[in-house]
């Protein structure tokens, strides 16, 4: 039983996984919520987030770590699929969203970078990904001929010069740990994608942090401006057409989105239903009461419909168009289906669910970012409908 | 002559098409522009509507300009010019008319609710936390004016009604009912029968009055408020010994505890109030002795229409902020408004809304509020703002969840109206109760 595969690993290194996440959070990320901080203490986040590397959990371009290959989207994800990444975003997740969603913008870019085929000009540790700009991610809505499908929207664009490249433009909600050292940017080149490594010290870079937001508070998202950057031609990671990475990119990023969003409805629920079993109202537990078991039953019952989708997709290879329609529903379905069941576990802890000592005011809010980030509700369904317009043609 | 497709649409538009009609068919037709805010102010009565628009510009004016930082730092912010510039316009004295209160007196004899709800509205278009700092007041009020006591309402409710609007002083008043170990007990008839309550006043014949110990939590405005309302059973008694009594800030024993850390509505407190051998004099008893309990959920009739007031403001904001958005915003070669499926979720924004508001409406159109009309309200509403705003965000994508943009403020606004005043699900049991022996809406001969 304990070596029966799940997915493409066997269930003993499921365990295995799931025991890391559960150590990881609770010996690293429970005392970041010790005190009065709605969203934990922030300041504690970066020496927590260097122990995920130093165990494996948070994923590396670089060799020496062993999340260079098992950390959450690492390169193991080619022959252990998408399964240990989800379980242990999830699992974090039920925690804190903020943590599980800085390591999985650290592990999308790190993938990326792990897919070149040839040696970059540096190995950085901390990276974000830069791929949507202004309102949504590329596509910008219709993808009328997939096979011709060229970036011609993307305003972030490379010239090639000599022996460099010379990029201009923005990306916008660029998702990553604090003090990243480079970027993995995905642009426009030569009427192509390209996708670059770049440091994140590099001349003609401007950040700018996004501001006061509802959660998801642990993450650092940033708009960045490319003012004639120059970039070496060694440190471009696709060989001559990065729109698969796109798509990977897209599809990782929708994927992970979702266990997180599971994880922080599985939080939710398990709090809701020890509040319920703790608390008295007219006289019994409420948890005997009729309204707190038909909203706890009904968040159980979304959150065990979300698990099943996102886990469906386990072995998907996110490389092709129907893959990336697969990840859009997901996202779309499990996400909607997440939050619903927040905001009634909410509910059931009444006026304290609304205070900040519960943390689940904090769950609702992190939910709710992942809902409109990285493409909202209508761009997915848009996209979706494309997809499948190409693919019946 | 071959005629452009827009030339075609433009001459198919009902304002132009219209003009092919006689004198008399066009009589018949609606075609003013008018926003659907005017058109709905215009189905109002005079007084009411001139609250509408005085509320409008009110909340533009003071609101708006303070509505970002008092939701981000919250204990920085001073309410009282705030309270002071409202009750100097007279929206602190609306429950009762001229010479003592300032609502309009037709209307108010018509619905006594409508003018508050429709101010609150406004309001909370602006500010959740804000609106609830001003509204929560009336909430306080209410008490003495239903306790149907003229030695309440002469005595304690027109003094400070009219130091409030003639002064211009900021006093505000605060109501608490709930304790820590009963939220929804106190607002729903079985979990009241059950309910384990802390607070209790004890008579006491030598001083001639009562003495309250015990703890409220909760409660909005309770750290600013100059009195409370305060309900507490009798010693050795249940809840149906439920009395409420006038607590004034300065008594000795009564103080302030923890102020409750929320996701929204910050500019306004939810507090917890202490009560420790607080001596309250027999004429800050509020009605009859023992009367409380009807009192509260008399209370609770008129409030509820005016959470959901509050709720369809906090979506109205989000529906008006994501407008703009829309409006200002490209993607690719278009506006995003220009986008059909940005349209077709826009305009069901705009019918939640409009629902909403006509339900709130209807069940604010009688003297007196009743126990399921106010329920269905205030859920329908608050239920209706959340999905709203929720909607509002998700069109936005990821500029829906900053707090730059307003948005994501209502959403957090919003959220709240589904919790106090009764969670929606006790709200619920509410209308049940209310209706269940009259069968619902089954007809009668």
């Amino acid at each position: 039983m304990q070596n029966e595969l799940v997915g493409g690993i066997c269930a003993e290194d499921v365990l295995h996984y799931q025991d890391l996440a559960r150590q990881y959070t609770r010996k690293s990320i429970n005392p970041i919520f010790e005190g009065e901080h709605s969203d934990g203490n922030l300041s504690l986040l970066p020496e927590r987030l260097e122990t995920a590397f130093k165990i494996g959990i948070a994923a590396a371009p670089d060799e020496s770590f062993s999340g260079y290959q098992y950390g959450i989207w690492g390169g193991a994800i080619d022959e252990q699929g998408l399964l240990p990444s989800m379980l242990l975003l999830s699992i974090i997740a039920e925690t804190c969203g903020g943590v599980a969603m800085c390591l999985h913008a650290q592990g999308v870019a790190t993938n990326l970078i792990l897919q070149s085929k040839k040696k970059l000009p540096f190995t950085p540790l901390k990276v974000g990904l830069c791929l949507q700009e202004g309102l949504c991610p590329p596509y910008l809505g219709t993808i009328m001929f997939p096979d011709k499908d060229m970036p011609a929207k993307i305003t972030t664009i490379l010239e090639q010069k000599n022996d460099h490249y010379i990029m201009s433009g923005s990306k916008s909600f660029v998702y990553s740990m604090s003090d990243t050292d480079a970027y993995v940017v995905l642009a426009r080149v030569n009427e192509t994608w390209g996708c670059f490594l770049l440091s994140a010290k590099e001349k003609g870079i401007n950040k700018t942090d996004v501001g006061v937001r509802t959660g998801m508070r642990a993450c650092c998202v940033e708009h960045i401006e490319f003012d004639k950057v120059k970039i070496p031609l060694e440190a471009r990671i696709d060989d001559e057409n990065a729109r698969e990475m796109v798509i990977h990119a897209m599809g990782m990023n929708w994927m992970g989105m979702a266990a997180v969003a599971v994880g922080i409805a599985r939080g939710a629920a398990v709090a809701a239903r020890k509040y319920a079993a703790e608390r008295y109202q007219g006289g019994a537990k409420i948890e005997e009461h009729a309204a707190v078991k038909m909203l706890i039953a009904g968040a159980e019952a979304s959150i065990v419909a979300a698990e099943a989708t996102v886990f469906a997709l386990k072995n998907s290879l996110l490389t092709t168009l129907t893959d990336l329609r697969k990840a859009a529903s997901v996202k779309l379905s499990v996400i909607e289906l997440c939050s619903r069941a927040v905001t009634d576990c909410l509910q059931t802890f009444g006026g304290y669910g609304y205070m900040e000592d519960y943390g689940m005011e904090k769950r609702l809010r992190d939910v709710t970012v992942l809902k409109s980030a990285f493409g909202s509700p209508t761009y997915l369904k848009q996209l979706i409908f494309d997809i499948e317009k190409e693919g019946s043609r | 002559m071959k005629q452009s497709i827009e030339e075609r649409i433009e001459q198919l538009k009902m304002k132009n098409a219209t003009k092919k009609m006689n004198v008399f068919g066009r009589l018949l037709v609606d075609n003013r522009e008018m926003s659907l805010w005017e058109h709905d102010t215009k189905t109002l009565s005079w007084g009411v509507r001139r609250w509408r628009r005085k509320a409008l510009r009110f909340s533009r004016e003071y609101i708006r300009p303070l509505a970002p930082m008092a939701d981000l730092h919250p204990h920085d912010f001073d309410p009282k010019p705030i309270l002071a510039a409202a009750a100097r316009h007279g929206f602190q004295t609306l429950l009762l008319v001229p010479p003592f209160g300032t609502a309009s007196i037709l209307p108010y004899f018509r619905g006594t609710a409508l003018q508050v709800a429709v101010v609150g509205e406004e309001f909370a278009t602006e500010c959740g936390g804000l609106a609830l700092l001003l509204l929560a007041h009336n909430l306080g009020i209410v008490p003495l004016l239903l306790s149907g006591s003229l030695r309440n309402i002469f005595g304690q409710l027109v003094p400070f009604y009219l130091k409030s609007y003639i002064l211009g002083k900021p006093a505000c008043m605060a109501f608490a009912i709930t304790e820590p170990g009963a939220g929804s007990d106190v607002e729903e008839t079985e979990g009241g029968a059950k309910a384990i309550l802390v607070t209790t006043a004890k008579y006491d014949p030598q001083k001639k009055g009562y003495i309250l110990n015990g703890r409220k939590c909760f409660i909005s405005d309770g750290a600013k408020a100059d009195k409370v309302t305060v309900y507490a059973k009798l010693e050795d008694e249940g809840i149906e010994s439920w009395t409420c009594f006038l607590v004034e800030k300065g008594m000795p024993g009564f103080s302030l505890g923890r102020s409750e850390r929320k996701m929204g509505q910050r500019a306004s407190d939810a507090s917890e109030l202490i009560f420790d051998n607080v001596f309250i004099p027999k004429k800050n008893v509020v009605g009859k002795v023992r009367s409380g309990w009807a009192n509260n959920r008399n209370v609770l009739n008129y409030s509820r229409p005016v959470v959901g007031a509050m709720a369809l403001g906090h979506a109205r904001g989000a529906f008006e902020r994501c407008l703009e958005f829309c409006r200002k915003s490209y993607l690719g070669p278009k506006r995003l408004i220009e986008y059909q499926d940005v349209q077709l979720e826009l305009a069901d924004m705009a019918i939640s809304i409009w629902a909403a508001r006509s339900m709130i409406w209807h069940s604010c159109k009688q003297f007196r509020c009743y126990q399921s009309g106010s329920a269905s309200a205030k859920v329908f509403a608050s239920d209706t703002a959340f999905k709203v705003c929720n909607q509002a965000m998700e069109l936005m994508g990821d500029q829906g969840y900053l707090h730059k943009n307003g948005v994501e403020r209502m959403w957090r606004d919003s959220r709240l109206t589904q919790i106090y005043e009764g969670t929606n699900q006790i709200n619920r049991l509410a209308l049940f109760e209310h209706q269940l022996s009259t069968d619902f809406c089954m007809a009668t001969d």
